[in-house]
């Protein structure tokens, strides 16, 4: 999967969550403050996360994560170790 | 504040309910008489958490659940009127209001003479809070036009402020940030609408209002603009808070008539006290509305550490509002027909006591946001022998879910480990607090419970996969 088409897939998650739609979404944006994601909502998109992309974070890693950036970066970084696992 | 201030209080209230509070009159006229509002007010009910500096008694959360505690033991409709008004009402406006905000409103607040009320929810918005429609947008004078609608305001027909949340885009610099904002309800496009009616605490004001481009001068917000998500997580915790010392005055009057009712009524040649089975039921009735009490106890007492207080009204609200339910339900069931007649009052305790378990937060809804809590940021295993079992085997049951971000996934396991939470809240704090040979064995009780409640199996995955499916196939059985 490239990185354009990660982001947007998770764009799409953050949005079926927010009231933002996706091409008003950015990388700066912050999960509460700017997607009004509260708590609640930022642990359903990491659900989301799990099931669509087929991804296990450590908890408390995933609950450090507080922006658009962080989310995809956190993805795009397990997606890779996944990878590498399965490759070796 | 020691008990010599408290007691007096609720020796004054329980005198001042003997000759003025008719609880089944509230319940069948549906509302409270304003004399009875009018007081409650002289007795300084509606300021007792409110600063000293604006006339209120500043005292404790614990000591405030104790006076929620006394008139929700006399009437639970009075009991949700003071308390909404104290919680919800006025804690976003004592914790965050500015000297100017805090001068124009808690004078008349704390004397009673005006009522707080609050109003979140809305008709596509209850517990999903991101889902808020009401929205305050800002116009190049800095004014604020408010748009909503908001449903069952509390405390909403008497209502001289409110406490709103609504999406301030912008505001703050966030892009879709929430705030607090106080809006008087007589404000030109607030409308009102017509008194709901209820189930229960019938007495207790509930409508609906819709607000329709109502301007707000900028200094309506409450705090800083933009955090009220973070706002509303500690005005709910106030709220659950008070709304859990109901609970326990439930508790207390139904277990009281119901210990009543069965030292006098007899069947089969004695008392229905000497039934083995109707000794256990109160037995354990009598452990749970023990816990219940400590745990609300435990909480208040937390009112300084916000995360502690938020987690611990999580357990308290659900635990407390199934409690209390419960404990209603066994005093009619105790009392047998004359129970189901509403002149013993025993259905009325039955009907105020229902929405507890709704409103505030919906039981199922804070159950698996406590598993959630539990499985992000678990709560540390005490080294206090006597805990250290009932806390293991709540870890344990969490251990079994994963550490990652899959266990999230799995609702129904979050809201058992949510239920086991709650049990481990209550049956901790009595025993932390029992002192007596009776709370003792209230609390060891809860603890063999709390266990077996933790270790509670979930639904045969088959036969509920083949009856979920059914289901949403619309098959009945």
């Amino acid at each position: 999967m490239t990185d354009d088409i990660l982001t947007q897939r998770i764009f799409k998650m953050m949005a079926q969550l927010s009231v933002v739609r996706v091409p008003d979404i950015k990388m700066e944006h912050r999960l509460r403050e700017d997607l009004g994601l509260d708590s609640v909502c930022s642990m359903e998109l990491l659900s989301m996360l799990a099931e669509e992309l087929d991804l296990d974070v450590p908890m408390e890693e995933a609950a450090q994560v507080t922006t658009v950036a962080g989310t995809v970066e956190m993805a795009r970084r397990h997606l890779a170790l996944k990878q590498a696992a399965a490759a070796s | 504040m020691t008990d010599d201030v408290v007691e007096p209080l609720v020796r004054s209230i329980r005198d001042f309910a003997k000759g003025n509070i008719r609880s089944l009159e509230i319940d069948r006229e549906h509302t409270i008489p304003p004399a009875v509002l009018r007081g409650l007010g002289e007795l300084g009910l509606f300021g007792v958490t409110l600063p000293t500096e604006w006339g209120g008694a500043g005292l404790t959360a614990v000591d405030a659940t104790r006076v929620v505690i006394a008139l929700a033991e006399i009437d639970r409709s009075v009991a949700t009127t003071v308390g909404l008004h104290l919680g919800l009402g006025t804690r976003g406006l004592v914790a965050w209001g500015t000297r100017a905000q805090q001068e124009k409103w808690l004078p008349s607040l704390a004397a009673g003479e005006a009522i707080a009320a609050f109003a979140t929810t809305e008709p596509e918005a209850g517990s999903d809070l991101s889902a808020l429609k009401a929205v305050a947008v800002a116009g190049p004078d800095g004014r604020l036009r408010l748009s909503g609608t908001k449903l069952y305001v509390t405390n909403a027909g008497f209502a001289s402020v409110l406490t709103v949340t609504a999406s301030t885009p912008g505001l703050g610099g966030a892009a879709r940030g929430t705030s607090l904002l106080l809006v008087d309800p007589k404000s030109p496009g607030a409308l009102i609408q017509p008194e709901e009616r209820k189930l229960g605490l019938r007495g207790s004001s509930t409508c609906a209002f819709i607000f329709e481009d109502v301007t707000l001068a900028p200094d309506a917000v409450l705090g800083e603009p933009g955090q009220g998500a973070a706002q509303l997580a500690h005005v709910l915790s106030w709220g659950r808070m008070l709304l859990s010392a109901g609970c326990v005055g439930t508790a207390r009057t139904a277990l009281k008539a119901a210990l009543e009712h069965v030292h006098q009524r007899r069947q089969f040649q004695r008392a229905l006290i000497q039934q083995e089975v109707v000794q256990q039921r109160l037995a354990r009735a009598s452990a749970v509305a023990y816990g219940m009490s400590a745990l609300v106890q435990t909480a208040a007492s937390a009112e300084k550490d916000w995360e502690l207080l938020s987690r611990l009204t999580t357990s308290s609200k659900v635990f407390c509002s199934e409690g209390g339910f419960e404990l209603a339900d066994l005093a009619i069931q105790l009392h047998g027909g004359s129970g189901y007649i509403e002149d013993t009052g025993m259905a009325v305790l039955m009907r105020d006591a229902r929405v507890t378990r709704i409103f505030e937060g919906a039981n199922d809804v804070l159950l698996t946001h406590a598993g959630l809590m539990e499985l992000t940021a678990p709560a540390k295993v005490p080294t206090d022998e006597v805990l250290a079992p009932l806390w293991k085997a709540v870890t344990a049951r969490r251990e079994a879910m994963g550490s990652g971000i899959r266990a999230l996934n799995r609702r129904a396991q979050q809201h058992a480990l949510g239920w086991a939470v709650a049990w481990r809240d209550a049956a901790t704090a009595a025993t932390l607090l029992a002192r007596t040979p009776v709370e003792q064995a209230c609390a060891a009780l809860l603890r063999e419970e709390a266990i077996t409640v933790s270790s509670a199996q979930p639904l045969p995955a088959g036969p509920t996969a083949v009856l979920t499916a059914a289901l949403l196939e619309g098959v009945l059985p």
